[in-house]
């Protein structure tokens, strides 16, 4: 993971890894409808409508979206509300 | 399927869909909980997949979170799948219930692109159009 500084003994540093933001990335899949993953982002992030209709039409346009940044926590239990609903995420550091 | 297999109601949703297809759903959720439970089934790896891809799997916590969050709409999909009235709350876990049966099956077929979903034979197709279309219409019963 090359976006983390490394310590002195060459090691991922820790403090800093925990200080980086988390993102989380929502994978376009072709079996979800649009309309689900509009209303699951509005249900779980609490996003305006056209928000959640943007960031669909990115996740079904680009093949992924970052859908929120944030602390490694609360961007790992959005993860799993997103995966309750069977949509594909995954956490990354923000770049 | 009746025209209005999801119809709100004061007390909930009433769900009107027929027997064999009530049946057939509840043998898919009891398929899909079974794959997910399977270390090495497609369906374990596309729904309870590290969420963090660098890792081999998620922390002990996280992972009792997730097998959660896949039982638990499951089995209630199949508790409740004879019913004629849910309530809404049900109703929100029927989606997710449907939503990890569609997922599940797009999984045992190798469904991962849109070309992979063109190459289904119509038995296939049908499967996955058949559970797509009951949560748009649960949808539509619950926003609408």
């Amino acid at each position: 993971m090359d976006e983390f500084e490394t310590g002195a003994l060459g090691g991922t540093d820790t403090a800093q890894r925990l200080d980086t933001p988390w993102e989380v990335v929502l994978w376009n899949d072709p079996v979800s409808l649009i309309s689900l993953v509009v209303r699951v982002l509005r249900t779980i992030f609490g996003y305006p409508k056209d928000k959640a209709e943007q960031l669909t039409m990115i996740v079904h346009n680009e093949g992924k979206a970052v859908v929120w940044t944030g602390d490694k926590e609360t961007a790992t239990s959005y993860c799993v509300a997103l995966h309750g609903y069977a949509l594909s995420a995954t956490i990354q550091p923000a770049r | 399927m009746s025209d209005e297999p999801f119809r709100r109601s004061p007390t909930g949703i009433t769900v009107s869909i027929p027997p064999l297809l009530r049946s057939w759903l509840i043998a898919q959720a009891q398929a899909a909980a079974a794959g997910a439970v399977q270390l090495g089934d497609p369906v374990h790896r596309r729904l309870l997949g590290p969420i963090d891809p660098t890792e081999d799997h998620d922390d002990p916590l996280t992972e009792l979170q997730r097998q959660f969050a896949v039982e638990g709409p499951l089995s209630l999909l199949v508790a409740t799948a004879e019913a004629t009235e849910i309530s809404e709350e049900e109703a929100e876990q029927w989606i997710q219930g449907l939503q990890l049966i569609l997922a599940a099956s797009a999984a045992r077929l190798a469904v991962v692109t849109e070309d992979d979903v063109a190459a289904l034979d119509e038995v296939q197709h049908g499967e996955l159009t058949t559970i797509q279309a009951l949560i748009s219409l649960l949808i539509d019963a619950l926003d609408g």
